[in-house]
């Protein structure tokens, strides 16, 4: 998958010196604050290299020339590999993709109330991801956790598994109550990667389950990202770089055990710091704070050489497909796109993870098509410049709409969106005065009816099917089921 | 003089002042001025802030503030109470925690903070609380009522879970039950069998005291 090539220098908005503040106050938190890991191994991973561990309280701090050498360790970009060749990604660089959102559930679009969803809900979800042009690869639980009738702790491996039949694109996966176990045996049954999430505890914590994770994940050479999300003002300093401190160790401290772990680990930095709400304490989603923050991380990660995600563009504060969603999302997503963010998180959600809809993913790939767009800017060329043609048609009655350049350029000029309402007003009216959102629900009911992924083989599709019954064994023995 | 203190006293929750609240309190019991008036200055202070919170003018970092102020200002003014043998009565004795599974403390320790403030006694469990603990915690303190905290989809089903061993063992009619947190809603409190729900820790106090018939 190309995703959208970045054409240009990236919006930077602080100066050098600012981001050398900024990542020697990181290195100071790592070595004199430290971060609590509450993982046994972890520890002894980390004292073996090299750090003061504090066994009483699972304090490790972490000195600044070890820090260093990890990150140099991490791979600036590196390759991932989907069910089908053709949706294979290169993580990093000038490349920008975008990663399809998730929910905990489905809306309705009359009601906007929530509801889980059925399994061929779900599989529905994934057919339209499926067929989205501006989706590269799916987030973890993507689209719904878990649907009808899964018990809670199989939702995981449930939803893997249900991308692993009904899509080709590359997955992320989360760690829920060791799913991660199933996870990696589910990609390697089907011949792909899958890429782990692993997220920090803000402030400055990795609890047990997140370092086993790093753990699993390193060991059986699965790609994943480490990523942390405080609470401005919560969880983190309510200053913009306050909470760009924090992060930023935070995400160090997992990427250092995971380059310990296995030297050359292919991880990435994913950020999902977000405004507090201060009237109800929840996160703030569609904050513009959350775009200063998200600009400022990635200045410095692309300092550090190491691809970087971002959860913002992913949620609007709004329960509904409306202005505000569509501001939010857009204002946030642009902001990541030009200051050079790798992995962007959209489609389809709504109200943070609280609901997923392909509706949804329908008007955001609109939304990804312009920012991508933009992102891949304009070529400045003999032939673009067009000066000879502009000599050639000269003042009125000249014009161009009828000129080979316009035909063979205006293509490739434009992002024509898929479901925007671009028509004029008569015939608006004339057709019947429909909206984006009415667009995208006809978009869908035509991509259902007519799209069929490829589909696993049968052995494939067998061995997925052992696999979920194992999980379903394991945590039998837990006490889970 | 005494209107001074207790002026000075105000002054330092409005400015959320701990070490201020902490050193007026002193003061009021040095001056020998009635622990009840100063306790009654707090109380209207902390209310003021809820409704200005209500109305948009104040923020969770401001009840936040002003609760650390009221924690430092009510142990001097308890204990002159104590020692004049005029314990105040508590309005009540609240059981408060996360359920089981969720590490969110924020919002229910802001409930805790203003509830004290506000008169009540409150045991405070923390995170990630089984129903088992909170069952023996409402037995041991004879509470009046259960405060629980979610802020997961994931974790609400605790409530649920812990209303029904209240049931189970014959104490459900004992405790006033109150839920509250990111994934709650009134419909799902009606649903398992809570008395109410508040969703925030302002309308969270006013709750209790409407539990227990103040106005």
């Amino acid at each position: 998958m190309k995703g959208f090539i970045r054409n240009f220098k990236p919006l930077e908005i602080l100066t050098d010196e600012q981001i050398e503040v900024i990542h020697r106050a990181a290195l100071d938190v790592l070595e004199e604050t430290g971060i609590r890991f509450e993982h046994e191994r972890g520890l002894d991973a980390l004292e073996k290299n090299g750090c003061q561990v504090d066994r009483d309280n699972m304090r490790v701090r972490i000195p600044a020339d070890l820090v260093e050498e990890c990150l140099r360790k991490c791979p600036s970009s590196f390759h991932v590999k989907a069910r089908d060749p053709k949706n294979d990604l290169r993580l990093g660089g000038n490349t920008l993709y975008f990663e399809a959102s998730c929910g905990m559930r489905t809306v309705d679009l009359d009601s906007w109330e929530v509801r889980s969803a059925t399994k061929s809900e779900t599989v529905d979800g994934l057919k339209v991801l499926d067929v989205l042009d501006n989706v590269h690869l799916l987030s973890p639980y993507c689209p719904y956790y878990g649907f009808e009738g899964v018990p809670e702790v199989m939702k995981v491996p449930e939803m893997v598994a249900a991308k692993m039949r009904h899509t080709t694109k590359v997955q992320m996966t989360g760690s829920v109550k060791d799913s991660e176990i199933f996870n990696i045996k589910m990609a390697k049954a089907v011949g792909c990667d899958i890429l782990g999430l692993v997220n920090a505890s803000p402030p400055l914590t990795f609890y047990k389950d997140a370092v086993e994770a790093i753990f699993r994940y390193a060991e059986a050479g699965s790609p994943f990202h480490v990523s942390s999300g405080a609470g401005m003002g919560s969880t983190g300093p309510t200053t913009v770089v306050g909470s760009t401190i924090t992060n930023n160790a935070e995400i160090i401290a997992g990427l250092v055990l995971a380059q310990l772990i296995k030297p050359g680990t292919r991880v990435w930095a994913g950020n999902f710091v977000t405004a507090t709400d201060m009237k109800t304490g929840a996160p703030a989603f569609g904050a513009i704070a959350n775009s200063l923050h998200q600009v400022i991380f990635n200045q410095i990660w692309r300092k550090y050489g190491v691809p970087t995600w971002t959860g913002a563009p992913a949620f609007s504060n709004s329960k509904k497909v409306d202005f505000q969603c569509g501001y939010e999302k857009g204002i946030t997503a642009i902001l990541a796109a030009v200051s050079g963010v790798s992995v962007i998180i959209m489609h389809g959600g709504i109200y943070g993870e609280l609901a997923f809809h392909p509706v949804q993913a329908i008007v955001d790939d609109d939304i990804a098509g312009m920012v991508g767009r933009f992102i891949e800017g304009v070529e400045v060329t003999d032939e673009t410049l067009a000066t000879e043609l502009i000599e050639q048609v000269g003042p009125i009655p000249g014009y161009y709409l009828n000129k080979a350049h316009t035909r063979k350029w205006w293509r490739n000029e434009n992002f024509v969106p898929n479901v925007a309402d671009r028509l004029t007003y008569p015939e608006w009216i004339e057709k019947g005065k429909k909206s984006a959102l009415e667009y995208a629900k006809e978009r869908m009911e035509q991509i259902l009816a007519k799209h069929e992924p490829k589909s696993l083989s049968k052995d494939q599709d067998k061995e997925i099917n052992e696999i979920l019954k194992e999980a379903r064994m394991y945590y039998k023995q837990k006490g889970l089921i | 003089m005494n209107e001074e203190v207790l002026e000075k006293l105000k002054k330092a929750v409005r400015e959320y002042n701990v070490e201020e609240g902490a050193n007026w309190a002193t003061k009021v019991v040095e001056k020998r001025i009635d622990p009840i008036k100063a306790l009654d200055v707090l109380t209207k202070a902390m209310r003021e802030i809820g409704d200005g919170y209500d109305r948009g003018e104040f923020f969770l970092p401001d009840l936040i503030g002003a609760a650390e102020v009221a924690k430092s200002i009510l142990p001097p003014i308890e204990e002159e109470l104590k020692r004049r043998g005029r314990e105040k009565k508590s309005k009540g004795t609240i059981v408060a925690g996360t359920v089981f599974g969720d590490i969110h403390s924020i919002g229910i320790t802001m409930v805790a903070a203003l509830a004290k403030a506000d008169g009540f006694d409150v045991i405070e469990l923390g995170v990630n609380i089984k129903s088992e603990q909170f069952v023996e915690t409402i037995m041991k303190y004879k509470a009046d009522i259960l405060a629980m905290s979610a802020l997961l989809t994931t974790t609400a089903p605790e409530q649920k879970k812990v209303i029904e061993v209240l049931k189970r063992e014959n104490l459900r009619d004992r405790v006033k039950i109150a839920v509250g947190g990111g994934a709650i809603t009134e419909d799902f409190a009606k649903d398992i069998g809570a008395n109410g729900y508040a969703p925030t820790a302002p309308l969270g106090i006013r709750l209790f005291n409407r539990f227990i018939g103040v106005q």
